[in-house]
């Protein structure tokens, strides 16, 4: 593609005496670097530079990298451009509402930070925060470890392997109404439940049964325990997905060394699926942050309303939004939410950066 | 490599082809129904449903909720239709169980073109009052001359700031249903129309049989705050706006120790089961549910249909009533019809609101088994003679009111003080919290609520 | 590897003990619905469950298709699903290729955008995305949904992160051979993502498939809305037709579970690892 145009000596000439100079400067920094990263980030700039004298010399309108940068860019775009109008540029306007009072029609008043003072006042969303925090430290690692279980489990040559897949996906699927009613007759609050009925033959005395979802002090534990068992398959088949990628070639060749299971277990795929085990914890952890509907069909009873018991954030957020359209005040309340999962992800993808170096 | 580079492109601009070529389907069908300007980005009339809109027709849009299992939509439309030709109701169903999200997204902005919106309750109302969405209906009160006094006094009640921004077109209110064959078993007489509480408690005891696997209940409390906390405005000396709730404690103590004894059954297992209240009563072991009247004709409907058995001998009587208040005062709750500030069509919606919520329209109603906001004699005739309705006088007589209290005053705190007031009837019937521990949270947080 | 003594014996015994429970746990609420769906309403959520109907109504099947346009539902959700999975998959393995496999300028930035919109609950820019839809004609409309659901960030991710388990070394190699980038794409990558591929086209069915509250705010017109939307008409404050709503969930699991089943198949192993070899 390289189009050649009428080459300009001085041009030239002039570019050269800006771009060597720098050039030799790099390679000098280059050398006396130890730390391995920025030595990298030093190579990177080296190879650019050397691009431009290139294309300098040549006389090419684009660099090699502009090339590359627009074919990226080609890939990207189809996705990109949907994903930009419909969802970016609502989620960024979103943001600019955490500092504004609106009500969805009348007109915007500029609120400072007063919609996020209103909130550390506010008892239902410390609640919240307080309740989504519990909930989340608590179900990613289950979810996590039952998952991956879940996942070995069923890549193993046994019988009946697709009705046992498919068996485990089915919770996800299954309506949330079907599986929440379900849940929550098997853990009724009465005493002749029969969750309780088996813990009063363990010999709980019946005063202590747990009201499960109707009790303040184990809705949060229900709800968890619904959520692992509930979203396992789903992460089950990312697992399985990414089990696939591991060349069997590592195992045949830790075999002959005679490794054992867990061994093989623990050498091999664990840090095969590091990717995988990446990506499930960040989704996990955002969905987690983001649960709603369980909690609602689980202990929002017939009024839909959750205590302070059980009130999570986006719920807090909907009632914000839509009982009350205090739009900008949702607003700040997900801000909350995302600068939260934001420091979470961005430790995981330091810690992942600093594994995979 | 430039042919590759073009395949991709291709590619690209056919997949962004496509999608053009399905918005202009979309959009074609919108267009061709709408005729206004402004409303034309937000016309969802397919062609299918616009067959009847002949030339020179206006249609209007109604946003309405669970469109087959109401039974009065269709008539009213048609009886509508009949006396103004030139006018087509589109009937636009919004689901009911986030009916009131579901409007409040759409009314939002400029954009929408509804001409007419049903308002299901008060925080509804006042929150869209609030945003301001909703036109004032007092001139075209005043231009038609349309008497509210025969609203029974209704009207008053929902007026923000003086001004009516809806005109109710139902009114239900709450009475007690009983189910004749449990009464007849226990040999116990029927409950008249004069029950105070303490009659009405121990009616339910006496009734109650706590045999395992033949349990009776004697009352049964659906889990709505309505029907237990509201027992405690009734006498009017207080509202639920007050900010002090300490005359609620009796009525909690009652379905307490109610709860606790085996006459009605446990709210913490109704909470998580979700049995919805007419499954309860349904099942023939309940004696006595209090209920709203919206009631009376689904258990018309499903008798008739023959899926229940277990109570096709049933009545109703009054609310029971604090000593030295008159029998008949109870709760109510209205359905109202309002024009959104950005109505397409006001002076047209207008006819259809005056023709729903007036004389006319409240006998479509009452025809269909469900009370219009439009009371009376007349009208609750009709109720009463529907097939299906019981046949004793008493039943009958039940109809008849004294004083109406909504469930929910209108107040624009109304929606986060619901909130508070629910969460506390929760706690209190979960026993999460003691009766003094709930009210005084109550009175805590909604005090803050008030004082803002 | 092929010595049967006692020890691994017992321990697949106990394998098979642990799956079998375990399965009877994940299908229990199946096994709930579909009794319900041959019971009366009223009969739905008394306690203690009769799992088996004395009197099976099998009325509740066909009562579905006569009380809501029960085919036009299932039409719109095919066509729409059918749409969105399609779009999804091959918009996001195209752009996850450029981000795992390509240097190029803004690429955590870009990367960090869509990521950074997972994070944002949908109901907080439900409104402001609800007005700009309207302002473009787009209410009420199938394309809104398609719009809706067909760029997510989601897909985006997960095709990046399994194409990074890819060996760069094919791509490499593949370039050092003269292919473009989109040959690499079309040749090497997408051959070697099956199960990835597969584990999108499952999510975005279920998600489509079984998405509520977007049809819900978008779809105001009978005869566009989605078969989630028409079970949930059911449920309403004032009457619940739990045994029908039962029925039309069991027949709603069904298209999902064709897909999962015919899909799963690609999860098997050395997919990836024996096109390395070749």
């Amino acid at each position: 593609m390289g189009k050649t145009k009428l080459i300009d000596p001085d041009v030239v000439q002039k570019k050269l005496s800006v771009l060597e100079p720098r050039l030799a400067e790099l390679q000098r920094l280059a050398e006396a670097e130890t730390d391995e990263k920025k030595r990298l980030r030093l190579g990177r700039q080296l190879e650019r530079t050397r691009d431009k004298i290139r294309q300098a010399k040549t006389g090419e309108r684009f660099s090699r990298q502009t090339k590359r940068d627009m074919v990226a860019y080609s890939f990207i775009a189809p996705n990109f451009i949907g994903f930009a109008i419909f969802t970016l540029g609502p989620v960024i306007f979103a943001f600019v509402l955490a500092f504004i009072k609106w009500d969805g029609n009348n007109a915007m008043e500029f609120a400072g930070l007063n919609n996020f003072a209103m909130m550390f006042g506010n008892k239902r969303f410390l609640a919240a925060l307080r309740n989504t925090i519990v909930y989340c430290v608590a179900t990613v690692p289950f979810t996590l470890a039952a998952a991956l279980a879940l996942a070995v489990l069923l890549n193993q040559k046994i019988k009946g392997r697709n009705f046992f897949r498919t068996v485990s996906f089915f919770p996800y699927v299954a309506s949330l109404v079907a599986v929440a009613a379900v849940w929550n007759m098997l853990f009724s609050p009465a005493k002749s439940g029969p969750v309780n009925m088996i813990l009063y033959h363990l010999g709980v005395a019946s005063k202590s049964l747990p009201k499960w979802s109707a009790d303040k002090n184990w809705v949060m534990f229900t709800v968890v325990m619904f959520s692992v068992w509930k979203n396992m398959g789903y992460y089950m088949v990312i697992y399985l997905a990414g089990l696939q990628g591991i060349n069997g070639e590592l195992y045949e060749a830790c075999g002959l060394d005679g490794a054992n299971t867990w061994q093989r277990f623990w050498y091999i795929t664990l840090p095969q699926l590091r990717p995988t085990t990446f990506f499930v914890t960040i989704i996990l952890t955002i969905n987690c942050f983001k649960v709603y509907d369980i909690v609602y069909m689980l202990a929002g009873g017939n009024t839909g309303v959750l205590n302070e018991s059980a009130i999570v954030l986006v719920y807090h957020i909907y009632e914000e939004a839509f009982r009350n359209w205090n739009l900008g005040y949702a607003s700040a309340c997900a801000m909350v939410l995302f600068l939260m999962v934001l420091a979470i992800t961005l430790v995981q993808f330091r810690g992942e950066k600093k594994y995979a170096n | 490599m430039k042919k590759k580079c073009l395949i991709s492109l291709m590619m690209a601009a056919a997949m962004a082809g496509s999608l053009v070529a399905c918005g202009k389907g979309g959009n074609t069908d919108s267009g061709t129904a709408t005729t206004a300007a402004a409303g034309g980005d937000n016309g969802s009339t397919t062609a299918a449903e616009t067959v009847a809109a002949a030339e020179g027709q206006t249609v209007m849009k109604w946003s309405i909720w669970d469109k087959d299992l109401t039974a009065y939509y269709q008539p009213l439309i048609e009886e509508f239709e009949k006396q103004n030709p030139d006018l087509k109701i589109e009937m636009v169903d919004l689901g009911s169980s986030d009916y009131q999200t579901v409007l409040g997204t759409q009314l939002t902005g400029s954009g929408s073109d509804f001409d007419i919106v049903t308002i299901k309750d008060v925080p509804g109302y006042t929150t869209l009052v609030n945003k301001g969405v909703l036109e004032p209906l007092d001139e075209y009160i005043a231009a038609d001359g349309v008497d509210l006094g025969a609203f029974k006094g209704l009207t008053d009640q929902i007026q923000v700031d003086g001004k009516l921004y809806e005109l109710p077109f139902r009114s239900d209110f709450w009475v007690v249903y009983y189910n004749k064959d449990v009464f007849d078993a226990a040999g116990v007489a029927y409950p008249n129309n004069d029950m105070t509480f303490e009659d009405y408690d121990a009616l339910a005891r006496q009734l109650t049989v706590d045999t395992p696997g033949q349990e009776v209940y004697g009352a049964h409390y659906h889990t709505w705050r309505s029907a237990v906390q509201l027992f405690g405005i009734l006498d009017g000396k207080n509202t639920i706006l007050d900010g002090t709730y300490d005359f609620l404690k009796p009525y909690y103590e009652m379905v307490l120790a109610e709860q606790e004894d085996g006459v009605c059954q446990d709210y913490a297992t109704l909470k998580t089961s979700s049995l919805h209240y007419s499954g309860a009563f349904s099942q023939g072991n309940v004696a006595m549910m209090n209920m709203g009247t919206w009631f009376i004709s689904t258990m018309i409907e499903k008798i008739k249909s023959g899926e229940y058995t277990d109570c096709a001998n049933w009545g109703i009587a009054k609310y029971p009533h604090a000593e030295g208040v008159e029998p008949g005062s109870t709760l109510a709750t209205i359905t109202a019809l309002s024009i959104p500030a950005n109505a397409p069509h006001k002076e047209d919606a207008w006819k259809f609101v005056k023709f729903v919520c007036g004389e006319e329209g409240a006998e479509i109603l009452a025809a269909t088994g469900n009370i219009p906001a439009l009371m009376n004699d007349d009208i609750a005739g009709m109720i009463s003679a529907m097939e299906g309705f019981p046949e004793d006088a008493d039943s009958t007589e039940a109809l008849q009111t004294a004083s109406l209290y909504l469930e929910m005053p209108v107040s624009n705190k109304s929606s986060e003080i619901e909130i508070v007031l629910n969460e506390a009837h929760d706690n209190i019937m979960t026993g999460n919290s003691t009766i003094d521990e709930g009210i005084a949270d109550m009175n805590e947080k909604v005090g803050a609520i008030l004082a803002q | 590897m092929k010595i049967t003594n006692t020890k691994t014996r017992v321990l697949r015994v106990v394998l098979y003990v642990v799956l079998i429970a375990l399965a009877l746990v994940m299908l229990v609420p199946f096994a709930w619905m579909l009794s319900a769906s041959f019971k009366l309403d009223k009969d739905v959520f008394i306690f203690p469950i009769e799992w088996i109907p004395k009197n099976p109504r099998w009325q509740n099947y066909i009562d579905i298709w006569s009380k809501i346009p029960l085919m036009t539902f299932v039409l719109n959700t095919v066509k729409l699903t059918l749409i969105v999975t399609f779009l999804q998959l091959l918009t996001s393995s195209f752009a996850a290729y450029a981000f795992a496999k390509l240097e190029f300028k803004g690429r955590d930035l870009l990367f960090l955008a869509y990521i950074a919109t997972i994070a944002v609950p949908w109901q907080v820019y439900m409104v402001p995305q609800f007005m700009m839809m309207r302002s473009m004609g787009l209410a009420d409309t199938h394309l809104a949904i398609i719009f809706l659901q067909a760029f997510s960030a989601f897909g985006v991710f997960m095709m990046k992160q399994f194409y990074e388990g890819i060996p760069t070394e094919l791509c490499e190699a593949a370039r050092i051979d003269g292919m473009t980038e989109y040959q690499i794409w079309y040749r090497i990558m997408l051959p070697l993502s099956k199960p990835s591929l597969s584990t999108l086209t499952i999510f975005t069915f279920v998600n489509t498939w079984n998405d509520f509250l977007g049809p819900l705010i978008y779809l105001t017109t009978e005869s566009k809305k989605t078969l989630q939307l028409g079970l949930r008409m059911f449920i309403s404050q004032f009457g619940s037709e739990y045994g029908l709503i039962m029925a039309a969930s069991v027949l709603s699991l069904i298209p999902v579970l064709i897909v999962f089943l015919s899909l799963q198949k690609y999860f098997v192993e050395g997919v990836a690892a024996s096109g390395v070899k070749g």
